[in-house]
């Protein structure tokens, strides 16, 4: 015990780095990421302060006589076939995507988690009953399953945020089972079971830790997924009922005037797109800086 | 003064599933059959053996990690093979472990400090206070500067990392440490090092060391005993030098013959053999493998005290 | 490989049979029949008799195997929306708009995709490989009713190139053949690129190249043939959004297909022709899977030997 003390480099000189700051450096290297994700912050202002930059709330019809005009100094995006600003539909209906999308998404997550652990962490009967779970779920399409689901219960907001979540824990799920699996035959898993910790804690302060990294591109990317369930049903007309404004529903409408009023339908398209595919972006950079063995998967 | 482990007939088996039937068919397979194994109090034993001998499956059935199919296991003269887990616990704490891979025995979302911590976190050893401040002891007393404790595992070289590792082990103060080839992953002078530290620690504290490993030069500066392993089995068991001077079995003996020595004249005698040839001189070796039904059974005879080989008996 | 497929063909059934209660039990425990007081002022010993002809006062188990038992006959029952025929034969009529666009659209988005893909992984971070990766991410993040709003809006009613929809005159399937195609050449053109770079990242590729084989022969014998493994498990991905873009597609291109029946049917709670074409796409689906598992087990002999992927 001599001269342990005096190794060589046995004095720190530098700020300690957590794994994370190594993501962080790879995620402001993708520049598609990074716009993705300022434009996803962008939206989520745009949604929260939606009736600071709006003149006329979504559902009011306080242009009946302009009804179907053209975008103008006035109207951004012209007004719709009700006499409702169009501007306003657009703005508020990032407020109903957005929210839909992160509220499936914690649902997703709330649901994925704990079977993913629990499957991955005790194998055995468990394991075979959640992949079974699994396998009912991937050979049901969510979007066919949502449709009869809304139209047999009605849609409604809530119903749609339960049925994307109900369809989106599965890749969570899977995510969180496949870390787990892999972590709990390391070393340290097996120093803390020597120590006598428990099941619970092994999961709670060592599996799931190690597992952020997948709970977070879970949960980002099943955002999107719920975003494009949640218009792809309101378009369909089973998803968010009128006068709630929802760009799927928009888009709709739209088909049916495109031919002479093409702002109707283009601002709704042009807006959903850019929404899911920069939430899309934003997710994709996220998985491959915070596990990059996983990229373009 | 009863002995800090015993192991006594320690067997495990695993059922493998033959892929292609039509229905589940299971053979068995035998990766480790009556071992009987004792660590006296203050003493460091070596257990040796190729990869595949079953060693480490040993040392993990000790510290009940895995669970054995059959025998007994006694830690401080106290039965634990079937405790459940909370009655188990206190005997946690007096057995602890290191592992080879110093790069996955550490949590990476964990600093050193809560590292280190964590068995006194797990066993609620005084405040969270006195957690820290006993955990960053421990990482001086391994050589580390106390500031490391706020550091991460990825930020250590190899060797710090089993410094850790073994702070971490010796935390709880435990009577034994099962050490699986702590320093076989690690570079020459390194591993002189982690060596130094295990033999200092274990004299300070007078620490029962399993020491598991096929390094033999590291076995025999290191150790007081020696058993070797050999498909599942101990074949030999002696003082060490005893062993390493007189091996009895020929695994033990072509074992030794594959140490490099730096003498060309002591070479002379060395026989190196070829697996098949060797599994035809050692006793029914072939038969286990190949399913047939016991001959006459090999024991373990004395051959001078405290050494025993493997034999068969007729 | 026989007990394999078999065993998968077990699991696959139990799968299937599952799948079928839940949305029977879906579609039938939900409150609201097609003959409740809401929908149909009848009288009540008329609702009666009507749902004891439909067999709707009976228990749902009941029911259930009543209904799986003229399945196994091809008797689906009559839709409600159609009365004149049976709805195996309105499925009969569905089906082949449905299989010519989408046949079509796969079989020209397929190659396509792929060839972008194995383009894009040869020649990195050039053109060839950013437009790969943004008809990739475009294609799989759209959704496909928006792609084809974005095609009628350019090509129909800005530069009024093609009809935007029907069915009849080729012309017409123009654009949705295009929207179907979108998704397998999306799909493809994604996994063909990740597949590709995953193999000749791989260290057998640098001996190949370090023991003097050609790029071409590498590239052809041995990393096309080892990106093919993964491909497969895309096929069921792909396959089922194919199917689901159809109902979109179908909406939206005024195409009489199977997607088209299915939106109606849900519009109108047509429920024979609903479990119908829930049931087939369900059938589908668990082949679909069930396909991709045995071309996977086959394509790697590391699972041909024994058990299943886990």
């Amino acid at each position: 015990m001599t001269d342990l003390t005096t190794l060589p480099g046995a004095v720190p000189d530098h700020r300690q780095r957590s794994p994370l700051h190594f993501a962080w450096r790879r995620f402001v290297a993708n520049k598609a990421a990074v716009v993705g994700g300022a434009v996803l912050i962008l939206l989520i202002l745009m949604a929260v302060f939606a009736p600071l930059i709006t003149k006329s709330p979504p559902t009011a019809q306080d242009f009946l006589g302009e009804a179907l005009a053209f975008p103008s100094a006035g109207h951004w995006f012209g007004v719709d076939d009700l006499g409702r600003d169009f501007f306003s539909r657009i703005v508020y209906g990032a407020r109903v995507s957005l929210s839909i999308g992160f509220s499936a998404a914690v649902f997703s997550v709330l649901i994925g988690i704990p079977l993913g652990a629990l499957a991955g962490y005790y194998e055995g009967r468990i394991d075979w009953i959640v992949m079974r779970i699994i396998e009912i779920f991937s050979v049901v399409p969510p979007l066919l399953a949502a449709m009869l689901l809304g139209a047999l219960v009605g849609g409604g907001y809530w119903m749609i945020i339960f049925i994307a979540g109900l369809f989106g824990w599965v890749q969570v799920c899977l995510l969180v089972r496949a870390q787990i699996k892999a972590f709990k035959e390391k070393e340290f898993v097996r120093a803390a079971q020597a120590l006598g910790a428990s099941p619970g804690y092994i999961i709670r302060r060592h599996l799931i830790p190690n597992s952020v990294s997948p709970i977070i591109v879970g949960f980002v990317l099943a955002i999107p997924l719920a975003m494009m369930l949640e218009a792809s049903l309101s378009f369909l007309g089973v998803g968010v009922p009128p006068p709630t404004p929802s760009w799927g529903q928009m888009i709709n409408t739209g088909m049916s005037f495109m031919y002479f009023y093409w702002h109707l339908a283009v601002f709704p398209t042009l807006a959903l797109a850019v929404t899911v595919m920069a939430t899309t972006l934003f997710g994709d950079g996220l998985r491959d800086a915070l596990d990059p063995t996983l990229k373009g998967k | 003064m009863t002995a800090a482990l015993e192991l006594r007939g320690l067997c495990k088996s695993y059922p493998l599933r033959d892929p292609n039937g039509w229905l589940p068919r299971y053979r068995e397979l035998r990766v480790v059959r009556d071992v009987d194994l004792t660590v006296e109090s203050n003493s460091i034993v070596g257990l040796v053996g190729e990869s595949g001998s079953g060693k480490t499956t040993t040392g993990m059935m000790a510290l009940r990690l895995t669970e054995p199919t059959a025998g007994r296991i006694l830690v401080g003269g106290q039965d634990i093979t079937r405790m459940e887990a909370a009655a188990l616990k206190p005997f946690r704490a007096k057995m602890q472990v290191v592992f080879q891979d110093s790069y996955s025995a550490l949590d990476p979302m964990f600093t050193l400090a809560q590292i280190v911590a964590e068995p006194l976190h797990v066993h609620g050893r005084g405040s969270a206070r006195e957690q820290t401040e006993t955990a960053l002891d421990w990482l001086e007393r391994v050589g580390l500067h106390r500031s490391y404790g706020s550091r991460y595992p990825h930020e250590l070289s190899g060797g710090q990392r089993q410094r850790v590792a073994i702070a971490r082990a010796l935390v709880l103060r435990p009577d034994v440490l099962i050490a699986d080839e702590p320093t076989s992953a690690l570079d020459v002078s390194v591993k002189a090092q982690i060596i130094n530290l295990l033999q200092d620690l274990q004299a300070e504290m007078g620490l029962s060391i399993l020491f598991i490993s096929h390094d033999l030069s590291v076995v025999r500066s290191l150790t007081d005993k020696v058993a070797v392993m050999f498909n599942g089995r101990i074949v030999e068991e002696a003082a060490t030098e005893d062993i390493f001077i007189r091996p009895q079995h020929p695994y033990t003996r072509s074992l030794l013959d594959a140490i490099p020595v730096l003498n060309p004249r002591d070479r002379r005698d060395r026989v190196f053999r070829s697996r098949e040839d060797l599994e035809a001189d050692i006793p029914r070796l072939s038969a286990v493998a190949t399913g047939l039904p016991p001959a006459p059974t090999p024991r373990l005879i004395p051959h001078g005290p405290g050494h025993r080989y493997e034999a068969l008996v007729q | 490989m026989i007990p394999f497929i078999l065993r998968r063909l077990f699991s696959v059934s139990v799968t299937f049979v599952i799948v079928s209660i839940l949305i029977f039990t879906m579609m039938h425990s939900i409150p609201g029949g097609p003959f409740d007081a809401g929908d149909m002022p009848l009288p009540p010993e008329v609702r009666a008799r009507l749902n004891e002809r439909y067999g709707l006062d009976q228990s749902l188990v009941t029911q259930y195997i009543n209904y799986m038992g003229g399945v196994l006959r091809f008797d689906f029952g009559i839709p409600f929306q159609s009365p004149g025929e049976t709805v195996l034969e309105l499925l009969g009529r569905a089906w082949v708009p449905s299989l010519v666009l989408g046949g079509l659209g796969v079989l020209i988005g397929t190659p396509l995709g792929i060839l972008l893909g194995i383009a894009a992984a040869l020649r990195r971070n050039t053109w060839i490989d950013y437009l790969a990766s943004a008809v990739a991410t475009l294609g799989l993040t759209i959704p496909v009713f928006v792609t084809s709003m974005i095609m009628i809006l350019v090509f129909a009613v800005w530069l009024n190139w093609v009809p935007a929809s029907g069915w009849g005159a080729p012309d017409k399937w123009i654009l949705p053949i295009a929207a179907y195609a979108t998704i397998p050449m999306a799909t493809y053109a994604r996994y063909t690129r990740s597949a590709m770079l995953d193999t000749l990242n791989k260290p057998f590729v640098t001996v190949l190249r370090a023991k003097g084989l050609s790029e071409t022969r590498i590239i052809y014998q041995h990393v096309l043939r080892n990106s093919a493994i993964p491909m497969v498990t895309v096929f069921l991905p792909m396959f089922i959004g194919t199917a689901t873009g159809s109902i979109f597609v179908e909406a939206i291109f005024r195409v009489p297909g199977l997607g088209a029946y299915f939106v109606s049917s849900i519009r109108t709670r047509d429920y024979p022709l609903e479990m119908a074409l829930m049931l087939m796409l369900t059938v589908m689906f668990c082949l679909a899977y069930l396909i991709s598992d045995i071309l996977y087990a086959w394509l790697n002999p590391r699972i041909r030997a024994g058990g299943r992927k886990g």
